[in-house]
């Protein structure tokens, strides 16, 4: 049977953001796959270079509108390690506060991706609706659904008000109700298991040459998670269980998430009940001094690392991103061929890719 | 008055004017159905008519490299196809036209529209239409025989295969679904097939191929194919009630009408609530379940009726 190339973006429906995949067919069979990025690129970090650090506060924001908060809590801390601040612990607190609302919102949102990708659009409704209330959650306490803006260089600018607690509270117990569903889902469903179980396999050995980080790393038996491994922020006494499997299919991935969505509800309660009193910021100099910092953090796609150079002025000299999603798409590329065509989509949507953090 | 009645049949009721407009409440219902059990909020009533008169305003595109004649016959002999069998199965009681082996007469003329569709995406330049097609005939392949094993087991047990011959013999509540339960459940599945709907609708995947083999098309050949469609669903509804729903039962004087028009609601209610509850099957998934499952589940319903009707 002849070859055809099947090209999947810039633009198709599979995706969330553009890309494109260019993918060789035999009838129902992918023999090669290329990947081409940088249809979002849009030069952010030459751009921050331009601004200055407190200015670039609302830039990092906006590198991604999934895991925004990751990207600012990610260039704080590498802003703070350059001044030798450290930040006040409820401060802390507030940003792994943050951090754990926007794994539970940014899980949700990839359960439904997946979901919608294999045709089951029931419990793509059912993800997204639950994922408003992590949202709602973290706009009542910052102001900002998307881009929260919660963050400060030394320290937080939202505050955790008893008042907010209450309503926090109750949001985590409507999520972590209804997180039962897709602990069904992913346990017993045999539609969903048909459609992922076995499907994408990443060996051990792919993940480590590649270095695919977080979920997906985890999903193949790696044994992995900033948050453990290197705490940062409030992490070093929250301890988060990481949990593993090693199946390496899209279901591991979808269980490894679904389990991290109910780890994430308990720290975020954990942390309603043990927050730190104190001040929310230290004030800090406009001016950084020389010097270079590298910071990783665990953002919901896996550790993701921020580099800053200063030169003793108020705007960096230089910044480098490096997202989870690079390793992943170099992964995605030797996954690809030889999957059944039905099993692309469950593929690249089960790798929970994000473009823009990716082409910044 | 003959002619004028048999116009009337075939153009009012039960026939085209009448079919238009109960597949787009069909349509509608099914959606909000759907959007309910989804939490959602779901289509106004008027949502399929105001889609079919926006395309219809649309401008007729011819997609670049393909056949414009070829392209605007197609979905007419389509729908065509679908509006004649809809006046060989009974509409409650009544079918317009009724002979020996209607059944599968109306089984052919609904089969047609798939293979158009299968053509309309195989003359178009794209790959995601000449993917869809395929899919579309790969999953043919695979639902019409279930389809009609399923619906070959009444027909043999009432050793006829005239469809109102088949509702006559369930005459007094004896439906062929409380003695045939497989073949029930088989012909449904192919049914679903048919009407690529959840969990049996790769052909039009949207993730993987787009629209299927219907990407590249719009305005007024598009509306001509979701008409197609919204009205197999209603005769494809019709056909299952007749045969194995008892089709409009009697019971008390005038209700037979709403004995039908609930076994309808409560067909369609079934098939929205599979769409809720199912992934989509892939490709191959759904050959190997039609012929390892489906078709001989069919095959023992069918032995086991002749068996026991012998």
């Amino acid at each position: 049977m002849s070859q055809i190339t099947l090209p999947i973006g810039p633009q198709h429906p599979l995706l969330k953001e553009p890309m494109a995949l260019r993918l060789g067919v035999e009838g129902e069979r992918v023999v090669s796959a290329e990947v081409e990025i940088g249809y979002v690129h849009r030069g952010i970090e030459r751009l921050m270079q331009e601004r200055t650090y407190l200015q670039n506060m609302v830039v990092v924001e906006r590198i991604c509108g999934i895991c925004s908060h990751a990207h600012a809590t990610a260039y704080c801390q590498a802003v703070e390690a350059l001044l030798g601040v450290a930040v006040p612990a409820r401060a802390a607190a507030i940003r792994v506060l943050f951090c754990e609302l926007e794994r539970i919102h940014s899980h949700l949102l990839w359960l439904g991706v997946l979901a919608e990708a294999i045709g089951f659009t029931t419990i793509f409704m059912y993800a997204w609706r639950e994922r408003e209330h992590a949202l709602d959650a973290m706009e009542s306490i910052s102001g900002g659904r998307i881009a929260h803006g919660a963050n400060l260089i030394g320290g937080v600018r939202a505050d955790l008000t008893p008042d907010l607690a209450i309503a926090l509270g109750s949001a985590l117990r409507t999520i972590e109700e209804r997180l039962g569903l897709f602990d069904d889902l992913v346990e017993r469903d045999r539609s969903f298991h048909r459609r992922t179980q076995g499907i994408g396999l990443m060996t051990l050995d792919l993940v480590r040459a590649q270095g695919v980080v977080g979920p997906m790393a985890r999903a193949s038996g790696a044994s992995y998670d900033v948050r453990v491994d290197a705490p940062y922020a409030a992490y070093s006494w929250l301890r988060p269980p990481v949990p593993i499997t090693e199946e390496g299919d899209v279901w591991a991935r979808a269980w490894v998430r679904v389990r991290e969505i109910r780890h994430s509800l308990a720290i975020c309660r954990q942390l309603i009940v043990s927050l730190p009193e104190g001040p929310l910021a230290e004030r800090v100099p406009h001016r950084v001094p020389a010097g270079e910092a590298v910071i990783r953090i665990e953002a919901p796609r896996g550790e993701l690392l921020y580099y800053i150079q200063s030169d003793n002025s108020d705007s960096p000299a230089r910044v480098k991103v490096r997202t989870p999603t690079l390793p992943t798409l170099m992964a995605l590329k030797q996954v690809l061929p030889g999957l059944q065509t039905g099993d692309i989509a469950t593929v690249v949507a089960g790798a929970d890719l994000c473009m823009a953090c990716a082409d910044r | 008055m003959h002619v004028l009645q048999a116009l009337g049949e075939m153009l009012i009721f039960p026939g085209a004017l009448y079919g238009l407009i109960i597949s787009m409440l069909l349509a509608w219902l099914d959606r909000k159905l759907v959007a309910v059990m989804q939490g959602r909020v779901g289509p106004p009533i008027y949502q399929p008519l105001a889609d079919t008169i926006k395309l219809f305003a649309k401008e007729d595109l011819d997609t670049e490299g393909v056949n414009p004649t070829l392209a605007g016959l197609l979905p007419v002999v389509a729908l065509a196809c679908t509006m004649t069998a809809a006046l060989l199965v009974p509409v409650g009681n009544h079918a317009v036209i009724s002979f020996q082996g209607d059944l599968v007469i109306a089984l052919f003329l609904l089969s047609l529209p798939t293979l158009a569709l299968f053509m309309a995406g195989w003359i178009v330049p794209s790959v995601y239409n000449v993917v869809g097609g395929n899919r579309t005939l790969l999953q043919y392949f695979a639902y019409e025989v279930p389809l009609l094993l399923g619906l070959a087991a009444p027909a043999a047990f009432s050793q006829s295969w005239r469809i109102t011959d088949l509702m006559a013999r369930q005459a007094g509540y004896r439906w062929f679904v409380l003695g045939m339960p497989l073949g029930f459940l088989v012909s449904s599945m192919g049914l679903i097939g048919k009407l690529e709907r959840v969990p049996l609708d790769a052909p039009h995947a949207k993730a993987e191929v787009g629209a299927g083999p219907l990407t590249e098309y719009s305005g007024r050949k598009l509306a001509f194919w979701r008409l197609t469609s919204w009205l197999q669903t209603v005769v494809g509804i019709n056909l299952m009630i007749a045969v194995y729903l008892g089709g409009a039962d009697r019971m008390w004087r005038y209700w037979g009408l709403g004995t039908y028009l609930l076994k309808m609601l409560a067909y369609l209610g079934g098939l929205a609530l599979v769409q809720v509850l199912y992934a989509r099957y892939r490709v191959d998934q759904v050959s190997r379940i039609s012929w390892r499952v489906l078709v001989p589940l069919g095959l023992l319903q069918l032995l086991v009726t002749v068996w026991l009707g012998a």
